[in-house]
């Protein structure tokens, strides 16, 4: 293990952080309770969240610690209570720790003071576990809906455990259904972008609200393919299961998902993973960044029309694409990582293919990025738009290339050394200026880093195993499984259940806690910088088509209603 | 003489109509070949022309504004080639057409913005808006450039200005004026704000479908044609007017006109597009120049 790695592990300094939070609060805590290596619950009384949750996060010492995950769950048949627990993660290379504050909540009064107006990153969490578990955030900004659907009937509440998963509520999709949509500032018109949008690739709408073309407020409406994994991998899937649907979450960073669940099972049940797969997992990880980065740094071209840049990006892209066929047998979606370790092993005759693949892929995107960073009016359109200021950052707990290019000085990869990160060196590229181009650059030094983990993860990497034997997982225990995703910090909260199957399972991608960022980094720019601005936020992807009913036999097409196409995939829904 | 005319006038319709698709066609090619793409054959724009035209445009509105829009683009971008010199033939001249050219040439954006407001879009709109502060502001830098000419030409035929050309300081800075201005008001990237396909649909395009469509993108590369067929006049016709054969003129003109084409789409590869208020700054420092220009050109400079 490394110096950096081992001071940051290091007992004394973990214990730290638990010990400061418990004389603080003294008797006001219930119980302390070491679930795994680095992770504390810590149980409170409901009262006390905001006070708690808002002492660590805004700690003045604590620099960069920030709300990672937020996990409700329905412990009524184990308990007869509601639970929340609010994990909090200690950044910026100050010690591994992350903290659950949990609380639980009785059924018959099912509320809590939100913790929103002290720490916004708290905003959609609480906003969701009204809609999914019918815990009411008191005191929360903004308490409208987020992830249900409009014509979705009050009081049905899809994660409790009383809701089976085959359910499906009568839902009346009328003209009146419709969403409350906050009224635009006087004087400002509304540019409604998307949901289907040609420089959007996932349906998400937004209603900008402008003066001339300037953008004084925006208000959005997401969750349109909201597809109720959790409730699935809670029910139906065994554990090893879940970590393939896990994969599928996302279209680019499906690895990352994989091995935060992994990840969180391992820390629940007390797996040690080879440390031969833990360099696979390593490798495959920074694989994903590559082509991720890549994509999204064509696609922040193309938004601003310059397509020289995004054709040759996604011509390098094509070098990792290739490499990771060779490697895994799929371009993307690689299906590596289960519980315990790797599915695959590396051959050594793949050896020289993969350096020979990195030399090249360092040397054209260099000359891409001279290229691009030459280009005078790339560096205009990019250069002061969509400023993120640091406290906005650090406010929202906002993570990854979008909070690094604002100056968050965090990466999991070395705050919280997870597979073969602590073997290895790298540098934690930051940029202060907070604007397009501050991400552009911080993700252009990270293809470069993630070249030089590859180079050292295959010259370091140890023989032995690959995957190790597990046999049962206890039942009620949790754990969270963290990556640095191409997007940032991935968490996966994880509570064991019986029968090989988990009882709660809560995925927080980076993209949710970024996006609830992009309104203060819209204000004041121009709609010509919308787009570019949603790029380079780097939201997930995942693309859905009109539906058309093709009659083989006729040979006829018809397409649907919006009526006729909600009542069709739940018809196919309960079927499956 | 008579024979001559007709025929070069004949010519010259053929060109304005059926050679635009092919030059962009060609920008296309030029495009792929520098991002290393195979890219689509040089006669892929007349094979979506084809398509549009074949196809029965939806209508978003009642108003007959929104249906006329592309027709009176299409009119106005031909009126602005036909004044312009064919060989040492002018399909169509008198005195003072050089303000029918401005005119008809402003027409073609003004049509664009008329089917932009006609419907209650902030896509439409917001193109409509960006393309008349685009005209305001490269208009007048494209007016004094050619006033520069008539100037040292005394002549108001805009067709006869490259044959009465002597070259001065004034003269040569406004080729540059012109340069720029052909290239602004052609919208070619970086300066395509009032068509950007990724921030606002191509504007008031956005609503326009089937023929209608076809038309209205006809109509822009004809004025793309009429622009750069004016400066590949004036680079041109001042070397070669000594020649008497007007179809070695004409030949000359066509040359030009494709290397500016290809030399266009190498610059267009290489920019991001601008916002249009880094473009109205830009056009408003260069029309102080072209004052400075303008002043040098009554000087006798």
């Amino acid at each position: 293990m490394k110096e950096w790695a081992r001071r940051i592990m290091d007992e004394k300094v973990r214990e730290k952080y638990v010990n400061e939070v418990v004389e603080k609060f003294g008797d006001r805590i219930i119980s302390v309770e070491r679930n795994a290596d680095n992770q504390w619950i810590i149980e409170i009384n409901r009262e006390d969240l905001p006070e708690v949750v808002g002492y660590i996060v805004n700690h003045p010492e604590w620099k960069e610690t920030q709300l990672s995950t937020m996990a409700g769950a329905d412990e009524r048949p184990l308990r007869g209570k509601f639970s929340l627990i609010y994990w909090i993660s200690i950044n910026g290379a100050s010690g591994d720790v992350f903290l659950g504050i949990k609380t639980y909540i009785p059924e018959d009064d099912p509320r809590f003071p939100a913790v929103t107006p002290v720490h916004p990153g708290a905003h959609w969490y609480e906003r969701e576990v009204k809609d999914l578990l019918g815990l009411i955030p008191e005191g929360h900004p903004d308490p409208r809906r987020l992830v249900l659907p409009d014509d979705w009937p009050e009081g049905v509440y899809p994660l409790r455990k009383d809701f089976h998963y085959t359910d499906s509520p009568k839902r009346e999709f009328t003209d009146e259904t419709k969403y409350p949509y906050r009224e635009p500032p006087k004087g400002t018109a509304v540019f409604p972008l998307g949901p289907y949008h040609v420089a959007l690739d996932e349906p998400g709408h937004f209603r900008l609200f402008v003066k001339g073309e300037e953008i004084v407020d925006v208000d959005y409406r997401l969750f349109y393919q909201h597809r109720g994994i959790e409730k699935i991998g809670e029910n139906r899937l065994t554990y090893d299961q879940v970590n393939f649907i896990a994969e599928r979450i996302c279209g680019i960073c499906g690895t990352a998902h994989a091995l935060a669940y992994a990840q969180a099972v391992e820390a629940a049940g007390k797996i040690e993973v080879p440390e031969r797969a833990e360099y696979i997992r390593t490798v495959m990880a920074e694989i994903e960044r590559l082509h991720s980065h890549m994509l999204n740094l064509g696609l922040a071209c193309h938004d601003i029309g310059f397509d020289k840049g995004f054709m040759d990006a996604f011509r390098i892209r094509e070098h990792v694409m290739w490499l990771a066929e060779r490697l895994t047998g799929n371009r993307k979606t690689y299906g590596m990582v289960i519980i315990g370790g790797v599915r695959r092993d590396f051959l050594e005759y793949r050896r020289t293919m993969i350096e020979e693949t990195l030399r090249k892929l360092r040397e054209e995107f260099q000359k891409w990025v001279d290229q691009t960073l030459s280009t005078r009016t790339f560096i205009k359109r990019c250069e002061g738009v969509g400023v993120l200021s640091y406290r906005d950052a650090k406010r929202w707990s906002s993570v990854g290339p979008w909070a690094r290019g604002s100056g968050r000085n965090f990466d999991a990869r070395r705050d919280h050394p997870f597979a073969a990160y602590k073997y290895l060196d790298f540098k934690v590229p930051v940029h202060k200026e907070g604007d397009v181009l501050a991400r552009c650059l911080v993700r252009a030094e990270e293809i470069m880093e993630s070249i030089w983990i590859i180079e050292q993860a295959l010259d370091e990497m140890p023989g032995g195993d690959i995957l190790a034997e597990w046999k049962e997982i206890p039942p009620y225990r949790e754990a969270v499984g963290f990556t640095e995703a191409p997007r940032g910090e991935d968490v996966h909260y994880v509570m064991t259940g019986e029968g090989n199957r988990l009882y709660r399972w809560r995925i927080r991608a980076s993209t949710y806690n970024n996006f609830p960022s992009l309104p203060d980094a819209m204000r004041g720019n121009t709609v010509a910088d919308a787009v570019l601005i949603i790029a380079s936020l780097d939201p997930c992807y995942s693309c859905t088509e009109r539906v058309q009913v093709v009659d083989l036999e006729e040979k006829r097409a018809r397409v649907l209603t919006e009526k006729e196409l909600i009542e069709l995939s739940r018809k196919v829904s309960r079927r499956v | 003489m008579e024979a001559e005319r007709i025929a070069f006038s004949f010519i010259s319709l053929c060109l304005i109509l059926f050679l635009p698709p092919l030059l962009d066609g060609i920008g296309r090619k030029v495009k792929a070949r520098i991002q290393l793409r195979q890219g689509p054959s040089i006669l892929q724009t007349y094979y979506d022309l084809t398509t549009f035209l074949s196809v029965e445009p939806v209508y978003p509105t009642e108003r007959l504004a929104f249906r006329l829009a592309p027709y009176i683009a299409f009119a106005s971008a031909v009126s602005a080639a036909l004044v312009l010199p064919y060989g040492r033939v002018i399909p169509v001249s008198f005195t003072g057409d050089i303000f029918v050219f401005l005119y008809v040439l402003a027409m073609v954006s003004i049509a664009y913005m008329v089917g932009g407001f006609s419907l209650n879009n902030t896509y439409t709109n917001t193109g409509a808006n960006r393309e008349m502060m685009m005209i305001l502001s490269i208009e007048p830098i494209l007016g004094v450039a050619i006033g520069t000419f008539a100037l040292n030409a005394h002549t108001l035929r805009i067709g006869a200005i490259p044959f009465a050309l002597t070259f001065t300081v004034s003269v040569l800075l406004a080729y540059g004026l012109l340069a720029y201005s052909v290239y602004v008001e052609g919208g070619f990237i970086p300066f395509d704000v009032a068509e950007a396909e990724q921030e606002i649909l191509e504007g008031t395009f956005s609503e326009y479908s089937g023929y209608l469509l076809g038309i209205f993108k006809w109509a822009l590369m004809i004025k793309r044609f009429a622009l750069l067929w004016l400066l590949s006049s004036f680079i041109s016709i001042p070397f070669v007017r000594n020649v008497a054969n007007g179809a070695l003129i004409l030949i000359t003109q066509l040359i030009v006109l494709l290397l500016l084409y290809a030399g266009i789409a190498v610059i267009e590869s290489m920019n991001a597009r601008l916002r249009i208020d880094h473009v109205i700054r830009r056009n408003t420092g260069v029309f102080l120049c072209s004052l400075a220009v303008l002043l040098l050109a009554a000087l006798g400079w």
